[in-house]
């Protein structure tokens, strides 16, 4: 399904460890300025192949461009256009954020303003705080602000609201609202189908190494109720999800 | 180049930053040699020890007097009174290396004279060498103090010249030997467990996200800690002087030294937290490499006093190396003809650490 102005291109990508292939011919474009979801459940092939478009392991087989550049053959110029964020990625324990953020700006040759960078994440007052002082929603809205020191064009977030409270991860889904706003392109994984409904244009189901769907959430669900799908129990208008960000509110619990 | 010049410096001034401020590192590296050296300079090993001697004076006249003020004059003697069974007591607890008793109505008189009693003096088994000494110490007191009442005239029995001369204190051995320490355990220690835990927590693998590749910072981490370890030889060379350690070579040639050790035992802590994969895996083979060193290198003690064949099998570690060439230079000012060998030596184990180092690096 070609898109216009494709920012990733993906092409049948292919990745095995031993006899399992965990990446089995991948293949999708991403528009520039949308937020692109992989979703699938745990082992299905959403970080490998994210870290195949990212430069961080090699391509077996197929290959992918970013911004028109050819990972495989390129992988560094490819990193100094992409802001990644890792699933577990740990920061330098004795560094403070705005240290932190000016040392990864070296690493990119480029002079960071920490205290934008901060703001833009709703960090400012832990400016010279050290990331093992933050909280689990803290430490996610940090690491998305060191994949921003270099103005990245596509942004890789890879589970970034996984072990969030529910109030971490709506403030989360703001803040990438707020990067999609700013016309960054997003690509994200994640296996919380609400966050992809409401974060996603366009969403990959993947599962077993393989896409398995392709399409904007409502196209999604438009096309399994036309098969005539129907839910055994009807939907209520709010969910315990809901009623729990009802009781205890949409503050943040991180203090 | 000033680009990637920078790039290193920047990641070069962080690592010295993260190394300060990581306290754990800072107390091993810079606190317990300090610690060590403070211990051992107020212990004060090495100086002859002084012979502490019981005094029970059962006489309490003019002569015992006179024969207790020439005893306490004595150097090397450290006279206590008390009574007899007091300092018998002690004598016992090993607190007195002999006893002197004078008997009552004792007088300072030559043997064969009227009035003359022998002095008793009591040693025990268990500082059998001491006691002797004490009492030949005591002996030679009392012949002098003869002398003086014979002839009238107090000329010492024998004259003492004294010749200038270095007179090297265990302080002397071990500064030397602690700074060895140091820079090894700096080398092996903070490199093995830092790195590896970087490399654990992913921290490494986050750096690999950006275009600058990682053996920048690698390179950064190495400059790094060869620049503490030059500033923490400096520093405990400074507070070896302060108690007395004499330095006689040059601080250059001392610096010198330690940035070539550094570089071989900065390979071999690399060469650990390249291959673990976590601190378990690096722990154990840290203190393999480093603790035979600590005791058998000859930091704290020669390693004359090792049998013959340990002698033989731990000459060529490159902690004793490095130990005989800072002892060559500090305490006799040695040139580079004197420690050619043990540079050579160094240089070797260089070589033979960064071979494996670079085999067993694993960046994930």
């Amino acid at each position: 399904m070609p898109v216009a102005e494709p920012i990733i291109v993906a092409r049948d990508l292919q990745k095995s460890y031993g006899s399992l292939r965990a990446v089995d011919g991948v293949s999708f474009e991403v528009a520039a300025g949308e937020v692109f979801g992989i979703l699938g459940p745990n082992g299905a092939g959403k970080t490998t192949t994210l870290e195949m478009i990212e430069g961080m392991r090699p391509i077996d087989g197929g290959s992918a461009t970013v911004d028109g550049l050819d990972v495989a053959s390129d992988p560094r110029a490819v990193k100094a256009r992409i802001g990644i964020q890792l699933q577990s990625s740990a920061f330098f324990d004795e560094l403070n954020l705005t240290e932190l953020l000016v040392l990864f700006g070296h690493l990119y040759h480029v002079i960071v303003n920490p205290a934008q960078l901060l703001a833009d994440v709703e960090l400012s007052e832990k400016a010279h705080s050290q990331v093992r002082t933050l909280s689990g929603g803290q430490k996610q809205r940090f690491s998305i602000a060191a994949a921003l020191v270099n103005d990245p064009r596509v942004l890789f977030l890879d589970e970034p609201t996984t072990g969030l409270d529910p109030q971490a991860r709506r403030h989360l889904w703001g803040v990438i609202k707020g990067l999609r706003e700013r016309g960054h392109t997003v690509v994200l994984t994640s296996h919380y189908m609400e966050e992809a409904e409401y974060l996603c244009d366009r969403v990959a189901i993947m599962d077993g190494g393989r896409i398995v769907a392709l399409a904007s959430p409502d196209a999604l669900i438009g096309s399994l109720l036309g098969r005539g799908f129907t839910k055994e129990r009807v939907e209520r208008l709010a969910n315990l999800e809901d009623v729990f960000i009802d009781l205890t509110g949409h503050e943040l619990r991180e203090d | 180049m000033s680009r990637r010049f920078e790039v290193f410096w920047h990641l070069f001034v962080a690592s010295g930053k993260m190394f300060i401020r990581d306290r754990t590192a800072v107390f091993f590296s810079f606190f317990l040699p300090l610690v060590i050296m403070l211990i051992f300079g107020v212990l004060n090993f090495g100086e002859a020890a002084e012979l502490e001697v019981g005094l029970a004076d059962e006489a309490q006249n003019s002569s015992s007097q006179a024969l207790q003020s020439a005893l306490g004059q004595t150097s090397g003697l450290v006279i206590h009174s008390g009574s007899l069974t007091d300092e018998l007591a002690a004598l016992a607890d090993g607190d007195r290396a002999a006893v002197l008793r004078i008997p009552a109505g004792w007088e300072l008189v030559p043997p064969g004279s009227a009035g003359y009693q022998p002095l008793s003096a009591y040693t025990s088994q268990a500082l059998a060498g001491e006691g002797q000494t004490a009492v030949l110490l005591v002996n030679a007191v009392v012949a002098q103090a003869l002398v003086s009442v014979d002839g009238g005239s107090p000329e010492p029995l024998v004259v003492v010249e004294e010749v200038a001369g270095r007179n090297l204190g265990y302080i002397d051995f071990l500064v030397p030997g602690i700074l060895g320490l140091t820079v090894m355990q700096l080398g092996v220690f903070s490199v093995a467990f830092g790195f590896v835990q970087l490399k654990q927590t992913g921290t490494l693998r986050r750096l690999f996200a950006t275009p600058t590749s990682p053996s920048y910072f690698l390179a950064a981490q190495v400059s790094s800690r060869l620049v503490i370890a030059l500033i923490q030889v400096l520093i405990l060379l400074g507070v070896g002087l302060s108690f007395g350690v004499q330095l006689v070579g040059s601080v250059a040639v001392v610096l010198a030294l330690a940035v070539l050790g550094s570089v071989v035992f900065l390979g071999m802590g690399f060469g650990v937290a390249g291959w673990a994969k976590n601190e378990n895996q690096a722990a154990p083979v840290a203190n393999l490499i480093s603790l035979p060193m600590m005791f058998l290198s000859g930091s704290f003690f020669p390693r004359e006093a090792m049998p013959e064949f340990l002698q033989e099998v731990t000459r060529f570690l490159p902690l004793t190396y490095l130990n005989n060439a800072l002892r060559a230079v500090i305490n006799d000012g040695a040139g580079l003809e004197v420690i050619g060998t043990d540079v050579i030596g160094l240089a070797i184990w260089g070589v033979i650490t960064f071979v494996i180092a670079t085999r067993l690096f694993r960046w994930e």
